[in-house]
């Protein structure tokens, strides 16, 4: 087989080989075949879509036309709050279940990895079905708070924005679990010893020691669960009410409901815009986080 | 076999005198059907520097894991100030420990570390951060406190452990292998430092090593610990120049080994055949056993006249290497190789290669010992 | 005479409502597939099979399986394919610009599903490509790629780039380096990002439902659309159905876990699905 290096990757790479560590090899033509298909396939079908989404907003004064929709605002508003509130009481259920599932031999970690991975690989569509069937008048939630003599009649548990943030912690809570468990492993185990020997409870322990060095993982869990959250779309719509719509919903309402595909492109890049900046900070949070591991 | 048991116990034993002592009783750690360490008496008297040496998967470490009370008794008693500890959490036990890594909380700087006992123990802020100042000028940390573990040298960090265990007073210190990741000219002047600090606050130490210089050169007594039991243990030079098995002479510096059979034994002395090397007397403990060596330092050899001595071996040098302040030679005696080192630059006794020699020994430098099966 | 170690109860009892919070919603769809009455209730009243035979004897909810399936197969194989050549050529390499492809490969991760809705939707317009499932097959493509591409990565993160150096200078062609040092290696890989890809594809609802048409409407959009009027016993077939592919798709994780006996492989594939 022969090789064949373009001009232009001979001399970038010839032009970068000062600064590159010692393994410094140019690629070879076979390898740039092999990688060939795959960059095609992504500038035609994800490249030119995003282009052609990214011309689209800049019609019809779109951006200034969105931003004056008061129900633009509501939206985002809406999609801030719910977030904010997903996230928060996704990261204190992710802790406590990263924490058990440390604190576990390596059997026992695996069966309860299993259980938080079993919802992961369910669709959110399932897990909102789920809760629809629990949360209706007379679904188990109601039928159980009945049976307690909480309540006489059945609470409206469904359609509002408490089953939007129920719904979206069940779906989320996996993606705070890993990273999270992931800072809790990265702890030098002797850190705890040496914490006991020097006088420290348990409390103590968790509070000076674990909790401080896994405030970057942490972090980490808490914008990527943030993240998530803003481009929620099937949730919003399957269990929440007309006052729980997100930005997504908001895109979905100016592309097919008001079929405005320059409003709804504008609007989509601002999410796009917001998440991709969240996304930058993630990954700084990410590369400080090997600050506090062992060695 | 026996070793030293205390005779004094707890029950009448007033805690002041006995603090800073750690004893430990009958002692027994199982891993499913594995004894870590098995039926396990030690004593550490107050004020007292004692070495747990052995090689790796010794039981050491579980020891002093179990001291801790990080690793649970199968069966056995561990007390500390004469006060039986099994029902103690470590963090009740009073016990200042340096581990391998040192394990310094890397989110808090030096002072903070150092002051993390203190802060346990409801010390108030200005009064910890003043004592903790204290103990890191006890190791010559003074004016470093600011700094956070990552932007210290590995012996400084070593020093900021030892503060840290230091700082609360414990009633005794445990050392985990704490030179091994030390380069060798950092580790000897640690050792000198530790001890130095040790003995200036009279505190009892139980130290963990698989090194038998830093074992030689730190201890008051030595145990030697081989598959979770104690093979010997005593003063350094004592253990190092009256090995009870050829497996201890061995585990402690370069030895000769010279086979034997016991002719008569008593007074601490015993008469021995060695075959080629003639009938000789050395130096007896009273170790029973199958087959009986005698145990020789290189050191301990010297040339002599053929007819001055009474233990000596005929034959020829096989080479001799200088080593700057001592030159060794490996000799071909009485049908084996020995090795003997001899202090000076120049050898003043051979001939050079393939001359003949004599070579001596006096009784009180050679040891019967047990060939282990 | 045991010392006090810790045991930890009280988190772990703490947790336990936790756990049954995650795992419980998942696992009730299970039973509720076998309500015999038209409406769901739960739990349900009697069980039947009434529902199950009603799914598959019921024309629409069958189209739909088929179209999740057909899109779902022309995700797995471009992804595969795409995926894990891309992983290959980059390994043991370094280039300028690697960093900006590796980037580019992984950016449909990041770009939130309705973003990505609206653009193929005005896309695929554009081209003429509407009505079938093809598009949707793509789209989805698109979407998987990244995890086959992380997971064929994470199979090769073993193999010393020295290999392959030495297989070539023994006389290897590409093609004998890749039948002989690479296929072997990163077939894990390939099997785990077939299971990801499918997985993203069959569970995938917005942007099916952007793109769906009166003969592409798949099983998460059928279910969608239902919903919003009736909970019926057939929706929860179709979910006992995507929550027992799901369970496949865990067994195989598991599996894979416990052999390399190590946890921390599943996190670099654990990346965000941002289907909410």
């Amino acid at each position: 087989m022969t090789s064949t290096v373009t001009p232009a990757a001979a001399t970038a790479s010839a032009s970068a080989g000062a600064g590159a560590p010692r393994r410094r090899r140019r690629p070879r033509g076979t390898w740039l075949l092999l990688l060939a298909p795959v960059l095609a396939f992504d500038a035609v079908l994800f490249l030119t879509p995003l282009g052609k989404l990214v011309a689209a907003s800049t019609h019809d004064h779109a951006y200034q036309r969105v931003l004056k929709d008061p129900l633009v605002s509501r939206s985002l508003l809406n999609t801030f709050e719910i977030s904010a509130l997903s996230t928060l009481a996704t990261v204190v259920l992710g802790y406590l279940l990263a924490v058990v599932i440390w604190r576990r031999g390596p059997l026992a970690r695996v069966i309860l990895f299993a259980l938080v991975l079993l919802p992961f690989w369910t669709g959110v569509l399932v897990k909102n079905f789920a809760w629809a069937v629990l949360l209706q008048d007379n679904g188990l939630v109601n039928t159980a708070l009945q049976g307690l003599g909480v309540t006489d009649a059945p609470l409206a548990l469904l359609h509002d924005r408490f089953a939007v943030v129920l719904g979206m912690v069940h779906y989320l809570l996996p993606y705070a679990v890993f990273p999270i468990f992931a800072a809790l492993a990265a702890i030098d185990d002797r850190l705890e010893l040496a914490a006991r020997s020097l006088g420290a409870g348990e409390a103590s322990i968790f509070r000076r020691i674990i909790l401080p060095l896994t405030v970057p993982g942490v972090s980490a869990a808490g914008l990527l669960v943030f993240i998530i959250s803003t481009g929620f779309f099937i949730t919003p719509v399957v269990l929440g009410g007309p006052g729980d719509m997100m930005i997504a919903n908001q895109i979905d309402f100016y592309a097919r409901q008001l079929t405005d595909f320059a409003g709804a492109s504008a609007l989509a890049l601002l999410l796009t815009v917001i998440v991709s900046v969240l996304v930058a900070i993630y990954q700084r949070i990410l590369r400080a986080g090997g600050e506090y591991e062992a060695g | 076999m026996t070793t030293t048991t205390t005779q004094q116990t707890s029950a009448s034993a007033p805690h002041e005198e006995r603090r800073g002592a750690i004893e430990l009783r009958g002692v027994r750690k199982m891993y499913g059907n594995i004894a870590a360490v098995d039926d396990l008496d030690l004593s550490v008297e107050p004020g007292e520097f004692v070495t747990l040496l052995g090689p790796s998967g010794s039981g050491k470490t579980t020891t002093m894991m179990m001291v801790a009370g990080f690793e649970e008794l199968t069966s056995g008693t561990v007390l500390i100030d004469g006060e039986p500890v099994d029902r103690l959490p470590p963090k009740d036990r009073n016990l200042g420990v340096v581990f391998q890594s040192y394990a310094l909380f890397p989110h808090m700087s030096a002072a903070e570390n150092v002051g993390f006992p203190l802060r346990m123990r409801g010390v108030q802020r200005g009064e910890r951060r003043g004592r903790a100042e204290e103990a890191l000028a006890r190791v010559g940390l003074a004016g470093l406190g600011d700094r956070r573990p990552r932007q210290m040298s590995g012996g400084q960090q070593q020093r900021v452990a030892l503060a840290r265990a230091l700082v609360f007073n414990p009633a005794a210190l445990l050392l985990d292998e704490p030179m091994a990741a030390l380069d060798k000219r950092l580790r000897e002047q640690m050792q000198d430092e530790v001890k130095t600090l040790q003995q200036s606050l009279g505190i009892s130490v139980l130290f963990v090593t698989h090194d038998q210089d830093e074992a030689m050169s730190m201890s008051d007594r030595i145990v030697v610990m081989r598959d979770g039991r104690i093979v010997q243990e005593g003063a350094p030079e004592d253990v190092y120049a009256h090995p009870r098995t050829d497996w201890v002479a061995n585990f402690l510096g370069d030895t000769n080994l010279l086979p034997c059979t016991v002719l008569e034994r008593k007074d601490g002395e015993a008469v021995v055949d060695l075959g080629a090397w003639g009938v000789g007397r050395v130096r007896d403990r009273g170790a029973k056993g199958d087959a009986y060596a005698v145990s020789i330092r290189p050191e301990h050899l010297r040339f002599v006249d053929a007819d001055r001595c009474e233990n000596r071996g005929s034959g020829r040098v096989l080479s001799s290497t200088g080593l700057g302040a001592t030159i060794r030679h490996r000799l071909h005696v009485g049908g084996q190789d020995v090795v003997m080192r001899e202090l000076g630059t120049g050898s003043r006794a051979t001939g050079g290669l393939d001359s003949e020699v004599t070579v001596g020994w006096s009784p009180e430098e050679a040891q019967l010992l047990v060939l282990e099966p | 005479m045991r010392p006090a170690r810790p045991r930890h109860v009280s988190s772990l009892i703490a947790s336990v409502p936790v756990f049954v919070f995650l795992v419980v919603p998942t696992l009730i769809v299970l039973p509720v597939a076998f309500t015999g009455s038209r409406y769901i209730t739960f739990p349900p009243q009697q069980l039947s099979t009434e529902a199950v035979t009603g799914f598959f004897r019921d024309q629409a909810w069958m189209s739909a399986l088929s179209a999740s399936l057909q899109a779902a197969g022309v995700a797995v194989v471009i992804a595969v394919l795409l995926g894990g050549t891309a992983a290959v050529a980059l390994h043991g390499r370094t280039f300028p610009g690697k960093a900006a492809i590796t980037g580019l490969l992984l950016a449909p991760m990041i770009v939130p599903a309705v973003v990505l809705a609206l653009a193929f939707y005005q896309f695929f317009i554009s081209v003429g490509m509407v009505g079938t499932v093809l598009p949707i097959g793509l789209a989805h493509a698109v979407l998987a790629v990244p995890y086959a591409f992380l997971t064929v990565r994470a199979s090769l993160a073993g193999l010393n780039p020295a290999l392959v150096r030495s297989a070539s200078s023994l006389g290897a062609g590409a093609f004998s380096v890749m039948r002989f040092v690479y296929l072997p290696v990163i077939r894990p890989g390939l099997v785990a990002g077939a299971l990801f890809a499918f997985s993203v594809s069959i569970d995938e609802t917005v942007i099916a439902l952007f793109l769906q048409s009166p003969n592409a409407t798949t099983l998460p959009v059928k279910m969608f659309t239902d919903i919003q009027y009736n909970l019926t016993p057939k929706i929860a077939v179709s979910s006992a159905m995507l929550v027992t592919v799901a369970t496949l798709g865990l067994l195989v994780q598991v599996c894979f876990t416990i052999r390399r006996r190590s946890v921390a492989r599943l996190l670099p594939l654990t990346a965000p699905e941002q289907t909410g």
